[in-house]
C-alpha cells in the first residue's frame, strides 16, 4: 500500500481499523467522515452503521509499523485494488 | 557401456550406502531413494493407508503418492518423504510406512480379506455405537502416516531456523524448463534482471530426457547458453565502466532446488531445503509462471499394482538415473508420445513388448481429424516398432492389470467391436493419460506447458512471447535493437492427446479402479458418494478422502473429478475440480515458521531492571511484549507463598516494585488540554501544573478502553500513563482522534521507553525517600509530583547529564506510596539505594493481592466489555467534558437493572476460597449465571479470600447472598456482596495515617 509519507510499503506494516460509515458515494474526505464527539445524532451511525459495497469501501488504516499516520483508504474489496490513499483528516 | 553399471545424467561417481527397513543397499552419488532401490530390484516401497495394499513407485517427482518413506532415526525423523524426492547420502536410514510388523507381511492387511471393507464413509457408518471414542485408540494405531519426530535436540538442524533472503528483480520466472528459460533469455538479453526458480537440481525440464533441438543446437546446450549469454553481458559491462553499456546489463540468476511455495502480499516465497535451508522472498515487477504440466494417470482395474508406473516417471528414471525395468514392458496411453518413448526406452535397454493406444486409426474424432497427416506419422512409427518386435495395439485399452503382490500380466481389450481379450505377460506397465497444467501456484502470466503448449516448439515460442510481452510492458522493447527471433525448436511431436476416462469393467471391479493411491479411493467410492448425495467434487473429496493425502490428489484428483461427473451423466470436460493448493512439493513446518520461533517469535521488551530481576530470582513472566517479575524466589518456595510474604511486608513495612512497563504518552501543544478532555472522562484541563488525576478513557461505543494517571507537566504538556499491555493501543487511539481533530494544535508521543517507574509503597517509604532526597516526600499532597533536580543520597545528582527524576505521590497498593519516574540509567542505582533504605522488592503477584484488597482495577476488570457505569464511576461520568464515547454510553442497554456491576465478594463462612472465573448465581440450583468473579486473592490482612466480581445490580445489592459456582475446578461457595474496597475503606493509609 502506498503511504503518502513513506511510499509503497508491505501490507504487514498497516493496520485496519474500520470501514468508514456512509461515505460510499461521498468524496472520501476524512474530515467529513470523522468522529465529531459533540454530534449526538450521528454517534450511533458513526460507530455502527455502514453500507457494505462489493465495489467500494472507504476504510481507516494506520501505518503502525511506519510513520504512524492515519490513512483513509479507498479500495475495491472484490479485487483488492486500492483506488486512493489519503491522510485521515486532511493534514496531520 | 559396462554391464551392470548405470549411466544417468544425475548420477555421479561415488557410492552411497543406506539402509531401507534394516537392510543395507548401495546407490550412486546423486541417486534418489527411489532410483537406487529400483536399481537394487526393490519392488515394494510401502503400503497404502487404508486398505494396506502393497505399493511401488508410481511417479518420479513430488507428486508421488505411494513410495513414502520415514527418513532418519528417532527422534530426528522426517515422515512421508517421497522416495522420488529423497536424494541419498551416505548412512541414510529409510523405513517404509503403514506396515506392521513388516512390509512383506502386514497384520492389518489381513483385515481386508473381508473384501471391500473400507468403502467411503466406513468409519462413520460402522463405529458410531457406543461411540467413536471407544474405537478411536485402535483405529488411530492402525491409521496415520509414518512416525512423528520426537523433541529435537536444541542444536539439531531441525531447530535451526532457515535463512531468509530478500531478492528483488524485474522478472521472476517460476520453472526452468524450455519455456521459462526462453523467457528469461530474451528478457535478460534486453536488460532485465531475471530470477529463475527451479525445483529440480538441474535446468531443462523435459529436455533432460527428450532428444530435442533449439536453434540447431541440442536443447540443453541452448538452454545453458541462454543463461550464460546474459551473464557474459554483465561481465562485459562491469569491466569497461567508461563504455556506457546500452541497454543496462541484464542478468539471470537461477535458484536450483528451490520451490515457489506461496504468494505473499508483495512477493513470491520460495524455499530451498538443500545445503543451507533458505526462505527466499522474491519481489519481482513481473512474474512468468512456467511450472509445466502434470502427467495424468489412466484408470483401469488394478492400476495400483506394484509394477504399474507413470510413463514420464519411467523416462526420468531411465535418462537421469539409468534405471529401466528388467521385465517385459507394456506402454499404455492415449497420445503420440508413447511411440517416441518406446524408442527411447528400448535404446536404454528396456524390453518393450507392446504399446496399447486407446486411439484407433482414422478415428472420426474431431480432435484428431484437424491435423492432416498426423495419423501417417503414427502408422510409420507403428511399423517401425513392429519391425523390432513391439506390438502396437491401437483402439485398445488395458482392462485389468493382473497379479497378486506385483504386476504379472495385463488384459487388453479392443475398445470398440469384438470382445476379444488378449493377455500380455509383462512386469512393467507404463501409463500416460495426457497432461494437465499445474495450477497450484496462481501467480503471474502462464506460459509453456502450464498454458497447454505440450510440444517443445510451442512451449519455447510461448515462453519467448511471454518474455517479449514483459519487455513491452516495462517499456524496454522499443529502446532495444537486439530482439532475437523466436527460437526454432523441434522435439517430440505434438502428443495429440485424445481424452480417455477409464477402461470398461463390471461394477464389482470398480473397487479396484484406483483414483487416490494414498487413501485407496476408487471409482466404487465415488459411486457411494453420489448415492449419499455428495455430488459436487468438493463434497465428494471430503467424503471419500480423494486427494486429501500428502500428494494432495496431484496424481488422480483431476481424473477423479472427471469420473465423478461422468458417473452422473455430465460431460466430464465441464467437470469442476477441487481447488489446487500450493505448495507443489511438501514443505517442512520449519520453513513455514521461518525464524519466527522461540525467542524470535515476537519482539521482547525488557525493563531497565530486567537483569537485576533475573539475577535475584525474579521469575520474569511475559505480559504483552514485556517481561515482569512475578515473585522473588527468596520469599517463598512457590508463587503463592512468596506473594503472600511480599504483600504482607508491604502492608507492615513497605516495598518497591518495578512498574516500568506502564505505558507513558506525552501530549503537548497549545490545545493539549482541550484534546485530553475529549479522550479522558476526568477533565484533565482542570488539573493544576504539578498535579495528576486518575483518568479513564472510553472507546467511541462507550466501553472503557483503559485507565491510568494524567500528569500536568506544564500548561501545554501532559503525561498520561496507560496499563502495561495497552500502551500501543492507547497511542493508536489518541493518534486516531488527533487525526480527526486536525484543527487542534497537539502532538502525541510515546515516551514509554524514556522513563523507568519504581513504585515505593508502605509506611517506610517516606523515610526511605527522605533519606534519598533530603526532603520529606509527604510535603507532596496526594496526586502531586515534583520534577526533582538535586542531589540523591548515594546515587548522584538528578537533573544533570540528562538524568531526570520525577517523584509522584500515587500508588496502586493502598499504602502511603510514591512513584519514581526516572531516566532508565537511574533506575538501577535508585532501586539499590531504596533497598539500602530497608525496602524489599515485591512482584506482580503481590501487587495483585494488594490491588484486589483495595478494589483497584486491571485488565481483569477492564475487559473491553464494561462501561464506566459498570465500574461505579457515575461521578466521573457526570463531571466529564465533551468526551469520546459519552453519547453511546446513554444507550438504554447500559442502564438496564440486570447489567452486571463491579462488586466485592467474600465467602459467607469467612473461610472458603473461590477462584476467578467462577460463575455467580442467585440460588444454588439456578442454571443461568448473572455474573462472574474477575479476581480473587487470599488476603492475609483480612484472613480470608476477597474477590472482585461483576454481578447483576438488580439481584446483587450490598449484603446479598450469591452462589459462586466452579464445577470444574472447585466447589460451589456461598458468597456475600460487599463493597469493592475490602481493605482500609476510609483510605487512612493512603494519607499516611498509620
Amino acid at each position: 500500500m502506498a503511504c503518502p509519507f513513506c511510499g509503497l510499503r508491505p501490507l504487514e506494516e498497516f493496520l485496519f481499523r474500520k470501514t468508514v460509515p456512509n461515505v460510499v458515494t461521498g468524496s472520501g474526505n476524512g474530515a467529513a467522515a470523522g468522529t465529531d464527539v459533540t454530534d449526538s445524532a450521528s454517534a450511533y451511525a458513526q460507530v455502527y452503521l455502514r453500507v457494505d459495497s462489493a465495489e467500494r469501501s472507504v476504510e481507516e488504516w494506520q501505518h503502525v509499523a511506519g510513520c504512524r499516520a492515519w490513512l483513509l483508504v479507498d479500495r475495491n474489496p472484490s479485487t483488492g485494488v486500492v483506488r486512493s490513499v489519503a491522510l485521515l483528516g486532511g493534514t496531520q | 557401456m559396462v554391464p551392470g553399471v548405470r549411466y544417468g545424467t544425475r548420477l555421479q561417481d561415488g557410492v552411497v550406502r543406506f539402509t531401507f527397513d534394516g537392510r543395507t543397499y548401495e546407490g550412486r552419488q546423486g541417486d534418489t531413494a527411489a532410483s537406487a532401490l529400483l536399481a537394487n530390484g526393490v519392488v515394494w516401497f510401502g503400503r497404502s493407508v487404508k486398505s494396506r495394499r502393497l505399493r511401488g513407485v508410481m511417479t518420479a517427482g513430488p507428486e508421488e503418492p505411494c513410495a513414502l518413506l520415514t527418513v532418519g532415526e528417532y527422534p530426528n525423523v522426517v515422515p512421508n518423504v517421497p522416495a522420488t524426492e529423497c536424494v541419498l547420502h551416505d548412512g541414510m536410514v529409510l523405513r517404509s510406512q503403514n506396515r506392521w510388523p513388516s512390509l512383506e507381511f502386514d497384520f492389518a492387511s489381513l483385515l481386508q480379506w473381508g473384501g471391500g471393507l473400507f468403502t467411503a464413509g466406513f468409519y462413520y457408518k460402522t463405529f458410531f455405537l457406543p461411540g467413536w471414542r471407544a474405537f478411536e485408540p485402535l483405529i488411530r494405531r492402525l491409521a496415520g502416516l509414518g512416525m512423528a519426530p520426537g523433541p529435537a535436540a536444541a542444536d539439531s538442524a531441525a531447530n535451526r531456523p532457515p535463512l531468509e533472503e530478500h531478492v528483488t528483480c524485474d522478472l521472476l520466472v517460476v520453472g526452468a524448463g524450455p519455456a521459462g528459460l526462453a523467457a528469461a533469455r530474451v528478457a535478460a538479453r534486453n536488460g532485465l534482471q531475471v530470477v529463475v526458480v527451479e525445483r529440480e537440481p538441474a535446468i531443462g525440464g523435459e529436455t533432460e530426457f527428450e532428444e530435442s533441438v533449439i536453434d540447431s543446437q541440442a536443447a540443453h546446450h541452448w538452454l545453458k547458453a541462454a543463461i550464460a549469454s546474459a551473464a557474459a553481458r554483465i561481465r562485459q559491462g562491469s569491466r569497461n565502466p567508461r563504455r556506457v553499456p546500452r541497454p543496462e546489463p541484464g542478468s539471470v540468476r537461477v535458484l536450483l532446488q528451490t520451490t515457489a511455495v506461496a504468494i505473499a502480499s508483495d512477493s513470491v516465497v520460495a524455499y530451498r531445503e538443500r545445503n543451507e535451508p533458505t526462505n527466499f522472498r522474491i519481489h519481482a515487477r513481473q512474474v512468468l509462471n512456467a511450472v509445466g504440466a502434470q502427467e495424468q494417470p489412466l484408470v483401469f482395474v488394478g492400476n495400483d499394482l506394484p509394477g504399474v508406473q507413470m510413463l514420464g516417471g519411467a523416462e526420468r528414471f531411465a535418462a537421469l538415473y539409468g534405471w529401466v525395468p528388467k521385465e517385459p514392458v507394456v506402454l499404455f496411453g492415449n497420445h503420440d508420445r508413447l511411440y517416441a518413448s518406446a524408442l527411447r526406452l528400448r535404446g536404454q535397454g528396456a524390453r518393450v513388448v507392446a504399446i496399447v493406444d486407446t486411439r484407433p486409426f482414422n478415428a472420426n474424432s474431431d480432435h484428431l481429424r484437424d491435423e492432416a497427416g498426423a495419423d501417417e506419422w503414427r502408422r510409420a512409427a507403428c511399423s517401425l516398432l513392429q519391425a523390432v518386435g513391439v506390438e502396437c495395439l491401437t483402439g485398445s485399452t488395458v482392462r485389468v492389470a493382473c497379479g497378486g503382490r506385483r504386476l504379472r500380466s495385463v488384459e487388453v481389450v479392443a475398445i470398440a467391436g469384438t470382445a476379444d481379450t488378449r493377455e500380455i505377460r509383462c512386469g512393467s506397465l507404463l501409463m500416460s493419460g495426457g497432461w494437465l497444467p499445474r495450477r497450484a501456484l496462481p501467480v503471474g502470466t502462464i506460459v509453456g506447458a502450464a498454458a497447454g503448449c505440450l510440444d517443445l516448439a510451442a512451449a519455447v515460442a510461448s515462453g519467448h512471447a511471454g518474455g517479449v510481452a514483459v519487455l513491452q510492458q516495462t517499456g524496454l522493447l522499443a529502446a532495444v535493437a537486439e530482439i532475437s527471433a523466436t527460437p526454432l525448436a523441434t522435439g517430440d511431436p505434438s502428443p495429440r492427446v485424445e481424452p480417455y476416462l477409464r477402461s470398461p469393467c463390471a461394477t464389482h471391479e470398480e473397487k479396484r479402479q484406483y483414483l487416490d493411491l494414498q487413501n485407496d479411493v476408487t471409482v466404487a467410492d465415488l459411486r457411494v458418494a453420489i448415492a449419499e448425495g455428495f455430488t459436487h467434487i468438493e463434497h465428494a473429496k471430503r467424503y471419500t478422502t480423494l486427494g486429501i493425502g500428502t500428494d494432495q490428489g496431484r496424481w488422480g484428483g483431476h481424473v477423479g473429478a472427471a469420473i465423478l461427473a461422468d458417473l452422473q451423466g455430465l460431460p466430464s470436460a465441464t467437470a469442476s475440480t477441487s481447488k489446487d493448493r500450493p505448495p507443489l512439493a511438501s514443505v517442512s513446518l520449519q520453513a513455514i515458521a521461518g525464524w519466527r520461533v522461540g525467542d524470535s517469535f515476537r519482539l521482547v521488551r525488557r525493563t531497565p531492571l530486567h537483569d537485576w530481576h533475573v539475577a535475584h530470582g525474579g521469575n520474569p513472566e511475559p505480559m504483552g511484549l514485556w517481561f515482569r517479575p512475578r515473585f522473588y524466589a527468596a520469599n517463598g518456595k512457590d508463587a503463592a507463598s512468596a506473594a503472600m510474604v511480599e504483600a504482607g511486608r508491604v502492608r507492615q513495612i513497605g516495598g518497591i516494585a518495578d512498574c516500568s512497563t506502564l505505558g507513558k504518552l506525552e501530549i503537548a501543544g497549545p490545545d493539549a488540554a482541550a484534546f485530553l478532555d475529549e479522550v479522558y472522562l476526568s477533565r484533565p484541563s482542570t488539573l493544576a501544573v504539578g498535579r495528576s488525576r486518575y483518568a479513564v478513557q472510553l472507546r467511541e461505543d462507550g466501553i472503557v478502553l483503559d485507565d491510568g494517571l494524567v500528569l500536568r507537566l506544564a500548561e501545554d504538556r501532559f503525561l498520561a500513563t496507560t496499563s502495561s499491555g495497552h500502551g500501543l493501543h492507547v497511542l493508536s487511539h489518541l493518534e486516531h482522534h488527533r487525526a480527526h481533530r486536525a484543527s487542534l494544535r497537539v502532538s502525541v508521543a510515546d515516551v514509554t521507553d524514556c522513563w523507568a517507574v519504581i513504585a515505593v509503597a508502605g509506611r517506610a517509604s517516606a523515610d526511605a525517600l527522605r533519606t534519598l532526597l533530603g526532603r520529606d516526600p509527604q510535603e507532596l499532597s496526594p496526586m502531586a509530583f515534583w520534577d526533582w533536580s538535586g542531589p540523591l543520597q548515594g546515587v548522584g545528582v538528578a537533573g544533570q547529564g540528562g538524568q531526570r527524576l520525577r517523584v509522584l505521590r500515587a500508588g496502586f497498593s493502598g499504602e502511603l506510596s510514591f512513584e519514581l519516574h526516572c531516566s532508565p540509567a537511574l533506575a538501577l542505582p535508585l532501586w539499590e539505594a531504596l533497598q539500602v533504605g530497608g525496602l524489599e522488592p515485591y512482584g506482580l503477584d503481590a501487587l495483585d493481592i494488594l490491588r484486589v484488597e483495595k478494589g483497584y482495577l486491571t485488565t481483569s476488570e477492564i475487559t473491553g466489555q464494561v462501561t464506566p457505569l459498570d465500574l461505579g464511576m457515575e461521578a466521573m461520568v457526570a463531571k466529564a467534558g465533551p468526551s469520546l464515547g459519552l453519547k453511546l454510553l446513554q444507550r438504554p442497554a447500559f442502564h438496564e437493572p440486570q447489567r452486571p456491576r463491579l462488586v466485592g465478594l467474600r465467602a459467607v463462612d469467612g473461610r472458603s476460597s473461590f477462584l476467578a472465573g467462577a460463575q455467580l448465581t442467585v440460588g444454588p440450583k439456578d442454571r443461568v449465571p448473572m455474573g462472574y468473579v474477575t479476581s480473587s486473592v487470599f488476603s492475609a490482612q483480612l484472613g480470608e479470600t476477597v474477590a472482585l466480581a461483576f454481578a447483576a445490580r438488580d439481584v446483587a445489592p450490598l449484603g446479598a447472598r450469591l452462589c459462586a459456582r466452579d464445577p470444574l475446578r472447585g466447589r460451589d461457595v456461598q458468597v456475600r456482596v460487599v463493597a469493592p474496597v475490602h481493605f482500609d475503606p476510609a483510605g487512612e493509609r493512603l494519607r499516611g495515617r498509620y
